[in-house]
């Protein structure tokens, strides 16, 4: 009985981290996000600096083929959200996915810990690196970001880009600031979304000296079980609980 | 003679006399006029204490819509030698018209009155329009008739033109002389936030960035039968709007058309704002101090704790 139980333990060179579904959501993702980021500045920006926004929006085939792109884009990215909700769902019901919380992406207490405990340890009040599980509480930021961006500007963007459908839902009440607000909305969060792609994302996924110039998961879907060890130590304990009692003991 | 030195020898000629000729033909009567108010240069003052510009240019005039005019059909009063005695007879009705706009036309009435003898339609739109009325029935002079939008009527080039100060390219500014002054809102009680509001709307923004088919001024106001806001006539009155905003709007609804106005943003989307810009800098803040705090972190950790992390 030992014996089988040592042998399905092996610890493999590296596990699958993200399937082929999940990397093929993230790319369709950034690449909508890049188009919808680039033709919008423009137009969030086409006063300031003076004649440079109408030169970018040039470069993208001018005011209405910009328009265009911003919208296909747009629909591509919700179409994208929706397949991945879609998916989970599926997943879910057919028990390929379980909520645990070793490997769920959904906020917990310990999150909140982990980020105290992070900071500690970045100032040097400590030397006790939080211990993550498969989602650090940064890689929750990051996912959870794109669902409110999705409720706060694709639906806003939706709604700017038909127009005359969505009217038909809005109350009367809310005609006479809806549209102004839902303007503002869009475009107030999808600067943030653009300085925390730029800042955090970047920085997490590209930046930092351990995965400079990128992490290569988004193409390999692949982590190595040394990296995940180090970055992932409670997702570790929980697939190979005889290696790392094993690892503990040595 | 073989063909091709006949033209060899003719073409030249038959190009310099082409240079010769005068450029767009001016009648006899304006190219008298021309030969002194092309070359003259600056201003003087009339009796009526106003400032004639005496420089016309030739060229651009030639050029010009109304380039093929003489300038007594507009300067009516003027004969042939119009600096003895201007007094021509001119029409009753555009006499009549020039004492009415005479506020405006301190130089010659006559001549901003003779606009009508051709654009007999629009000129009457305009005379019954909130900007007529207010020359005509108020004698106001800082209100606008035709020279105010279209430019000095030497000049007039075509709305398609980019020079042209209604065209798409100038309109919103040569609407902004008056509806971005504050002199003038505040002496008509005029809505106090045009300019801004537009520049900051999607039209205003399309259009300042090409868009070819994004709205002007013109577009939903209408020009020269311009009404007040209140007016139920005006394009841009209670359910008119349907109208307008369907021209381009297919299907727009009364849901749809308070989309776009010239007020300021209500508390709602106001405070809204506040709110978002809050979250921003807040979520700022926080992957900014976060960022940079874990690259120093990692950076200390490289150069002092190498050998931590090899145990």
């Amino acid at each position: 009985m030992s014996e089988t139980t040592t042998v399905t333990q092996e610890v493999p060179e590296e596990i699958e981290r993200f399937n082929i579904i999940f990397r093929i959501q993230h790319v369709l993702m950034f690449t909508t996000f890049l188009l919808l980021s680039f033709t919008g500045w423009g137009l969030k920006f086409a006063h300031e600096p003076h004649g440079i926004s109408s030169i970018w929006i040039r470069i993208w085939g001018g005011a209405e083929t910009a328009g265009l792109i911003h919208r296909i884009a747009g629909v591509g990215m919700l179409l994208d959200f929706i397949w991945h909700v879609l998916y989970l769902g599926y997943l879910f019901a057919t028990k390929q996915m379980t909520i645990n919380t070793k490997t769920t992406v959904i906020p917990l207490p310990k999150d909140v810990v982990d980020v105290v405990k992070n900071f500690m340890y970045f100032l040097g009040l400590s030397r006790e690196k939080p211990r993550f599980a498969r989602f650090s509480y940064a890689h929750k930021f990051d996912y959870w970001a794109v669902f409110w961006g999705m409720f706060i500007i694709g639906f806003s963007g939706y709604a700017l880009a038909f127009p005359m459908q969505v009217s038909y839902i809005i109350p009367q009440f809310a005609t006479g600031w809806i549209w102004e607000l839902l303007w503002l909305m869009h475009s107030d969060e999808a600067l943030l979304a653009i300085v925390f792609i730029i800042f955090w994302h970047f920085y997490n996924e590209h930046l930092k000296p351990e995965v400079f110039p990128m992490s290569w998961i988004w193409i390999t879907g692949k982590i190595s079980t040394k990296q995940l060890k180090h970055h992932h130590p409670m997702e570790y304990e929980h697939l190979f609980p005889d290696a790392a009692k094993k690892n503990r003991k040595h | 003679m073989s063909n091709t030195r006949f033209w060899i020898i003719v073409a030249p000629l038959l190009f310099l006399t082409f240079l010769v000729l005068p450029g767009p033909g001016f009648c006899q009567e304006s190219a008298n006029c021309l030969l002194c108010h092309s070359a003259m240069k600056g201003r003087i003052k009339t009796a009526s204490n106003a400032l004639v510009e005496l420089n016309i240019n030739a060229d651009k005039f030639g050029a010009s819509k109304h380039g093929s005019l003489s300038c007594t059909d507009c300067h009516m009063r003027f004969s042939d030698n119009p600096h003895a005695s201007p007094g021509s007879d001119v029409p009753q009705s555009v006499l009549a018209l020039s004492l009415n706009i005479s506020p405006k036309f301190k130089v010659d009435p006559v001549a901003g009155a003779a606009c009508i003898t051709c654009h007999e339609k629009t000129y009457k739109m305009v005379l019954g329009s909130v900007h007529g009325k207010n020359i005509v029935e108020e004698h106001q002079s800082d209100g606008a008739l035709c020279l105010d939008c279209h430019g000095s009527p030497h000049y007039i080039t075509s709305v398609k033109d980019d020079s042209s100060p209604i065209g798409r390219k100038h309109q919103i500014e040569t609407c902004g002389k008056c509806h971005g002054d504050t002199r003038i809102i505040e002496k008509y009680k005029l809505e106090e936030n045009v300019m801004e509001s537009f520049g900051e709307s999607f039209h205003g923004r399309k259009l300042s960035l090409g868009h070819t088919r994004a709205p002007v001024c013109a577009s939903c106001h209408s020009s020269h039968d311009i009404r007040s806001k209140n007016d139920p006539d005006s394009p841009i009155f209670g359910k008119n709007k349907l109208v307008t905003c369907g021209k381009c709007h297919k299907g727009a609804n009364e849901k749809f058309v308070p989309a776009i106005s010239h007020k300021r943003p209500g508390p709602i989307p106001h405070y809204g704002e506040k709110l978002l810009i809050i979250l921003t800098i807040g979520v700022f803040a926080f992957i900014v101090i976060h960022v940079l705090i874990e690259a120093f972190s990692d950076i200390r950790d490289a150069i002092f704790r190498k050998k931590e992390e090899e145990e």
